[in-house]
Formats: structure tokens, C-alpha cells, sequence
């Protein structure tokens, strides 16, 4: 088996990869049991950096004002508490 | 060219070892191949990382949204395209069928192998039925025994042929030699003419089958 002109006969045939033909082919597959099986990306919130736990015990009005004004802000409590200690870095 | 498209939704038939031969061999006869592997497994890709025989250009993570287009980018006049696919019934496999020439559904000879395998040659007629065109299709039996038949692969080609279903003669035969290919990659030529390479089976034989199996491959292309 060898010559590349035998193979010099074959050509190329068209076919149809317009989106209505995909569809179609999609909804033959699919009632056959062929259908999307492409690895989903894990479903959920992404877990967070902030994994450093802090137990700190304030005074109840203090710890309300903070968790007041971090909900006013939109942000946790936690990312209120780096601010402060970014403030508290700056000054220093 | 054409575009051999290896189709069945169970693994470990023989998927892989049919697009390394067909790509090799047809590289050989002098064809510009394209293999694109869409296997989770990259058994191509392994194959690859050992060296790719001259004329073999390899695409890897062919995935069900590009596939469509990968073909049709990759098949041209001088260019084979073979399409190495995932042992899922997959939405991946049903589009690619759609593009093939040629689809080959390899199965070893067990009722499991056929029993499955005939779900891919039974989307293969729906899609021909569906976007009214001809998608030619055949079964090779794989792992067969050098030795002799077996009473069931008998009565597994009796069924299949008297299904009306085209059979790929010769049957690939379990070589030792088709299996290192993954290992060492290249083709079966350069396996023989390398002496430092030491395989546990006969090369030359496997050469013999995998040449014959091409062939046979090529007169459905035409």
C-alpha cells in the first residue's frame, strides 16, 4: 500500500455545520441518551480566603455598631475588621 | 478528504488503538492526518508525547462545542481527518458522527461489546435519516484471537452481517505491538526497524494486520 496518488482521489466532501443542522443532530442524540456530558464547574459560592478564624469579646453596643455599619457598607464583618486594622497599620 | 470518525459509547474496544493505526498508516501511504483527540483518557495525546509519525498533526481537548468547527477547519483535498472519540453517549459523539464520512464502530467480540456498540450504529442511522445524507458506517471486531474464531465471534458476525451491518475485514487481532505503540509512539515501522525497542509480540505480524485493516478502510473512503 503506498502512493500518495491513490489518495490524491479522495476529496473533501461538504457538510452541513449550520446551527439548525447542530440542533437537529443535538435532539437525535439526546432521545438516544447521547446528550451533554461536558464536566460542569462546581456548582456554589467559591469558598473564601479568609480563613483565619478571630474570637474577639467586645461590649454589646460596640459589637452592634460594627456589625451595623460593616451591613451598612455591604461588607462582612471581617473585611470591616482589616479595614480598621489597615487604618490602624497606616497609622504607625 | 474524508473525516473516519471511531464511535462507541463503551470504552476500552479499541477506539484509540483504530485512530493510532489509521493515522499512522495513512501518513505512511503519503495523506496529511489530522487526529484530533476527544477522549478524556488523551490516549492520543499519550501516544503523541512519544513522537508523531511525519504527516500526523495532532489536536488535543476537542471538546462538544468546538468540534463541529475543528472538523470542518481541519478536512481539505490531501487531508484525512480521524476523530478519536470518548466511550460516553455523549452529545460530543452524536456531533461528530454528523461530520463524518466514514463513522467505524470497533467491538470486541462479546454480546456486551455488540450490545452496546449498536446504539452508536443506531444514532448513526437516525443522523442520516435527520440531515438526509448518507453517513457510511462499519464494524471492525477488536482483540480478536490470532489463533482461531471463536464460536462467538462467529455468531456475533453472522448476526451483524445478517443485520445488513459492514463488516471490516480483517479484524484487528489482540497484538502486543498495537498496544505499545501508546508507549513508545511512532508507528508500527518504525517499532520494527528500531531495535532498541523490545515489544513482546511479533511486529511484523502486527504491521501485516494493521496494513490490511487500513486498506480495507481506504475502499470505503473511495
Amino acid at each position: 500500500m503506498s502512493g500518495s496518488n491513490r489518495l490524491a482521489g479522495l476529496k473533501a466532501r461538504p457538510k452541513d455545520t449550520g446551527p439548525a443542522e447542530v440542533r437537529k443532530v443535538d435532539e437525535v442524540g439526546e432521545a438516544r441518551g447521547f446528550v451533554d456530558r461536558t464536566p460542569r464547574k462546581k456548582p456554589g459560592r467559591k469558598p473564601s480566603p479568609r480563613t483565619y478564624q478571630l474570637h474577639p469579646k467586645v461590649f454589646p453596643q460596640i459589637g452592634e455598631a460594627i456589625a451595623t455599619e460593616a451591613e451598612r457598607l455591604g461588607i462582612t464583618q471581617g473585611q470591616f475588621i482589616e479595614r480598621l486594622w489597615e487604618r490602624y497599620e497606616g497609622s504607625h | 478528504m474524508p473525516v473516519i470518525v471511531m464511535a462507541s459509547p463503551k470504552g476500552g474496544v479499541g477506539k484509540s488503538t483504530c485512530a493510532v493505526l489509521l493515522a499512522s498508516e495513512f501518513a505512511r501511504m503519503g495523506a496529511d492526518v489530522t487526529a484530533l483527540d476527544c477522549d478524556p483518557n488523551k490516549s492520543l495525546t499519550r501516544w503523541a508525547s512519544h513522537g508523531l509519525p511525519r504527516g500526523v498533526t495532532l489536536r488535543s481537548d476537542v471538546g462538544r462545542s468546538e468540534i463541529v468547527t475543528t472538523i470542518k477547519n481541519a478536512d481539505g483535498d490531501g487531508k484525512i481527518v480521524i476523530v478519536d472519540l470518548e466511550g460516553v453517549a455523549s452529545q460530543l459523539v452524536s456531533r461528530a458522527i454528523s461530520q463524518a464520512d466514514l463513522v467505524i464502530v470497533p467491538m470486541q467480540p462479546t454480546a456486551l461489546d455488540a450490545e452496546i456498540g449498536s446504539e452508536a450504529l443506531a444514532l448513526v442511522r437516525e443522523e442520516e435519516e435527520a440531515l438526509s445524507r448518507t453517513i457510511r458506517h462499519a464494524v471492525v471486531l477488536t482483540k480478536t484471537s490470532a489463533a482461531v474464531k471463536s464460536r462467538v465471534q462467529k455468531e456475533l458476525e453472522n448476526q451483524l452481517r445478517g443485520a445488513g451491518i459492514d463488516m471490516i475485514e480483517p479484524s484487528l487481532v489482540a497484538r502486543a505491538a498495537f498496544s505499545e505503540l501508546f508507549a513508545y509512539g511512532g508507528d508500527l515501522t518504525s517499532m520494527l526497524n528500531n531495535p532498541e525497542i523490545v515489544t513482546g509480540g511479533k511486529v511484523d505480524k502486527a504491521l501485516l494486520n494493521a496494513t490490511a485493516f487500513t486498506e480495507a478502510v481506504y475502499e470505503r473512503l473511495k
